[in-house]
């Protein structure tokens, strides 16, 4: 059984994320700075699923330390301080970027067109194996996965074939359609992908309910 | 985190500093809880675990009974050979039994450092032509010693592992009852 540290598990989308894979055959390690809601998440998680293996753990070290897979779950401007800490403990592991580096009024990106959130995040950790997953999705849409009766897609970006095939599990086991979008750069294209999302969420009030799907024959 | 794997590499192929950090780059730190599993039988042994702290052990189920092919403690290295360079299933069990630190290879990280690093390769035929001689010889003894100098090579081999192991686990390891083990250990004390 593999170990999954979620680092950021108290917030928005880590929590819905930890609820989602509590569904798997996983053994969850949640993380963040706050004790007390990352036990809420956990108690909520055990009342719906009472065999879940699921544990806080309050520093994002040990909790690295002790897993196979790691998902960074905190925002784009705090990533540096967490890859600070678990670099070492993340060598050779399989990391999972999450977000999005929107700027302040979610009209733009705040990195450079030629590189991405996974990208500097493979920098921080440059002997991890670095994915990105889950950030073309909403946090509500883990709990509602199927929108208007179409199970909404999710894309993953890496360089690592073994490690795409792992994230495509974890996408899986959320209820997400899992597809291999590409190398890790093509995480810029992700990352602009869910900044539109945002936009037109915003001006056609999707209620935050919303995500991709892929039409083809 | 890696000293000891380096302290024991070092011992046999000195390094440089330079490739100190190559071969570190391969590595995967892992931690396991007591009675946590590394591996379980109908797996894929997908890493040699060397151990940093802490004790393992290796099993095989037969008849729903344990048969211990090896412990690892401090310095060792432990892992299904067999399936970690097939990729078939693996038909041991692993498991930590006490809380421990592993310094991990991967079937690609390993790949990839026997042809990057020789001295990686040097010292990875060292630790299984090493391991091979250790066989024979466990092997040897099983079929011709008794049991009394079993136990006693046995000892010799895992300094403290009597305080840190259950005695079941031991008699399981030799191959002989619960009840004889304590019986030999009994009489071997009597002896002193």
């Amino acid at each position: 059984m593999q170990t999954i540290a979620i680092i950021g598990a108290s917030g928005n989308m880590g929590a819905a994320i930890s609820k989602s894979l509590s569904k798997g055959n996983y053994r969850l390690l949640l993380c963040a700075q706050g004790q007390d809601k990352v036990q809420a998440v956990v108690e909520e998680i055990k009342s719906g699923h009472p065999a879940a293996d699921v544990k806080s753990i309050d520093c994002s070290l040990e909790a690295s330390w002790e897993a196979d897979i790691i998902v960074v779950a905190v925002p784009f401007a705090a990533e540096k301080e967490v890859a600070q800490k678990i670099q070492e403990v993340a060598n050779q592991k399989i990391v999972i970027s999450i977000s999005n580096p929107l700027n302040d009024t979610y009209n733009g990106l705040v990195t450079a067109p030629d590189t991405s959130a996974a990208e500097e995040l493979q920098k921080l950790l440059p002997n991890a194996k670095i994915v990105k997953a889950f950030n073309t999705t909403f946090a509500a849409d883990f709990a509602t996965p199927v929108i208007d009766g179409k199970q909404a897609d999710a894309f993953i970006a890496g360089n690592d074939e073994d490690a795409l095939q792992i994230a495509s599990e974890l996408v899986s086991t959320a209820g997400f359609n899992p597809i291999v979008a590409g190398d890790l750069s093509v995480s810029r294209t992700l990352e602009n992908m869910q900044l539109l999302l945002i936009q037109l969420n915003m001006k056609y009030n999707y209620n935050w309910l919303a995500g991709w799907k892929i039409l083809h024959q | 985190m890696y000293d000891l794997f380096f302290q024991k590499l070092q011992e046999k192929v000195p390094l440089t500093d330079q490739e100190r950090e190559q071969i570190k780059s391969y590595l995967t730190p892992k931690k396991l809880r007591k009675r946590q599993y590394l591996l379980q039988e109908g797996e894929v042994c997908k890493a040699i675990a060397f151990v940093e702290k802490g004790a393992l052990r290796e099993y095989s189920v037969e008849n729903g009974s344990e048969h211990i092919l090896q412990f690892a403690i401090e310095g060792w290295t432990i892992s299904d050979l067999f399936s970690f360079l097939t990729g078939e299933q693996a038909t041991y069990n692993i498991d930590a039994l006490e809380d421990a630190e592993l310094v991990l290879i991967t079937r690609s990280a390993h790949e990839e450092l026997l042809k990057a690093q020789p001295k990686y390769e040097t010292y990875m035929r060292l630790l299984i032509t090493g391991a091979y001689i250790a066989l024979q010889r466990r092997l040897t003894s099983n079929i011709s010693l008794p049991v009394e100098e079993r136990y006693t090579s046995f000892t010799e081999m895992y300094p403290d592992i009597a305080q840190r192991v259950p005695q079941h686990m031991i008699a399981s390891f030799m191959g002989v009852k619960p009840e004889t083990l304590s019986r030999i250990r009994k009489k071997m004390a009597d002896q002193k």
